[in-house]
């Protein structure tokens, strides 16, 4: 982010860089920079919150009064989670012990009605990196449950030039957003690391890619490894 | 990010010692005009992308390093993230694609006349790259001149 900032600048355009890390930003030195103390995925600090979204671009714009630079300002105001809990972290508090559905295809069927719900009432998805349709996704389970046992499992839908252990993460990727959305649209108090934990220690479809992930691992294919780290960690 | 002094052991070390590329000082071009007669576009490396684009793809050499337009217009319903990375928390953006990608913020700045108007292109990026040797010196530059050549003044660099 702040190496393409310094890129632009060079080019002649003027850039204002968010920065997450600040170490980094001092680091590279964008040109201007405000860091905002959020967590990753949280740059504007709060979702569905206009009001202090506009803050937060408010102070990275003032960045734009400096006659020189590089400067880097700091947000004072901190929000939203502080860390998130990783399927290892969440398996680890609950020594295995939840009950979980037999069978993550079913899973993802009882959910449907719920994750309707949240495309209809927020009128998006983050759905869609695979193009398969959701009321397809019975098949991405029985793939991936295949791949799980090993590598040659394959499914008609990936595209000639998307490798397998790549069309595996986009389905991961796709089935973890149907997943939280629908959890999202069941139980709309719920805090992140209560959807985080609810995912990885008790859901079918968590444990699913879980278990491809320890396969990865276990081949020691640093190829193969590189997706597992993508999958769960 | 919090402070790297609330993190754990294992994600202190990760980000203290991820190799960045290191600079002393920075090159500057101030706007040359004012805030309220500028155009704005948003550039981001939050591996974002139109839902009929193809995904980021770490198959096809250099594909980290490519970038992906997204015209300004677009709904935000049309954009989806295949972005590399699990280290962050996704729940954000599922709720609300401004929280790393501020079109609508943005939107309201030029309709509030804080900027003069919003770029026709915004631009988006794999982020958390271990070497950006072919961003700084091939895509980086390339969409410089396309921003350049869009009529953009000032780029907001957003994160993810």
């Amino acid at each position: 982010m702040s190496v393409l900032a310094r890129v632009f600048e060079e080019a002649g355009l003027t850039t204002v860089a968010f920065a997450l890390v600040r170490e980094h930003a001092e680091r590279v030195q964008p040109p201007r920079a405000l860091w905002v103390p959020f967590y990753f995925g949280y740059t504007m600090g709060k979702p569905d919150d206009p009001d202090f979204q506009h803050q937060v671009l408010a102070a990275a714009l003032a960045t734009l009064d400096a006659e020189a630079g590089p400067v880097l300002a700091d947000y004072p105001e901190d929000a939203g989670p502080i860390g998130l809990p990783q399927a290892s972290e969440v398996s680890a508090s609950t020594n295995g012990d939840t009950v979980k559905p037999l069978d993550a295809a079913d899973e993802i069927t009882a959910l449907r009605g719920y994750y309707e719900r949240w495309q209809e009432q927020r009128g998006r998805t983050a759905v869609g990196v695979t193009g398969i349709p959701q009321r397809r996704f019975r098949g991405i389970i029985r793939f991936l449950e295949a791949y799980a046992e090993r590598d040659d499992a394959d499914m008609d839908e990936r595209p000639a030039d998307v490798s397998v252990p790549q069309f595996v993460r986009y389905c991961a990727d796709d089935l973890k957003a149907f997943c939280y959305e629908a959890r999202m649209a069941q139980r709309p108090n719920d805090t992140e690391a209560d959807i985080h934990t609810w995912f990885w220690g008790e859901t079918a479809v968590g444990s699913l890619i879980d278990s491809i992930t320890q396969r990865l691992n276990s081949t020691g294919d640093a190829k193969l490894q590189a997706t597992a780290y993508g999958l769960s960690r | 990010m919090p402070r790297l002094s609330v993190l754990s052991e294992v994600q202190r070390q990760m980000l203290q010692f991820f190799p960045c590329m290191e600079a002393d000082g920075a090159p500057w071009s101030p706007l040359s005009k004012p805030l309220n007669q500028a155009t704005a576009a948003i550039v981001t490396t939050a591996g974002l992308h139109l839902r009929d684009d193809k995904p980021f793809n770490r198959d096809h050499p250099g594909g980290e390093s490519t970038y992906r337009v997204i015209p300004s217009d677009s709904d935000a319903a049309n954009i989806v993230q295949s972005h590399f990375s699990i280290g962050f928390d996704r729940t954000a953006i599922y709720r609300d694609i401004n929280i790393t990608f501020p079109m609508d913020r943005v939107r309201e700045l030029a309709e509030r006349g804080v900027i003069g108007s919003v770029a026709p292109n915004h631009y988006s990026f794999m982020g958390a790259l271990r070497d950006c040797t072919v961003v700084a010196e091939q895509t980086g530059p390339e969409v410089a001149q396309r921003l350049k050549a869009e009529g953009v003044d000032l780029v907001l660099l957003t994160p993810t």
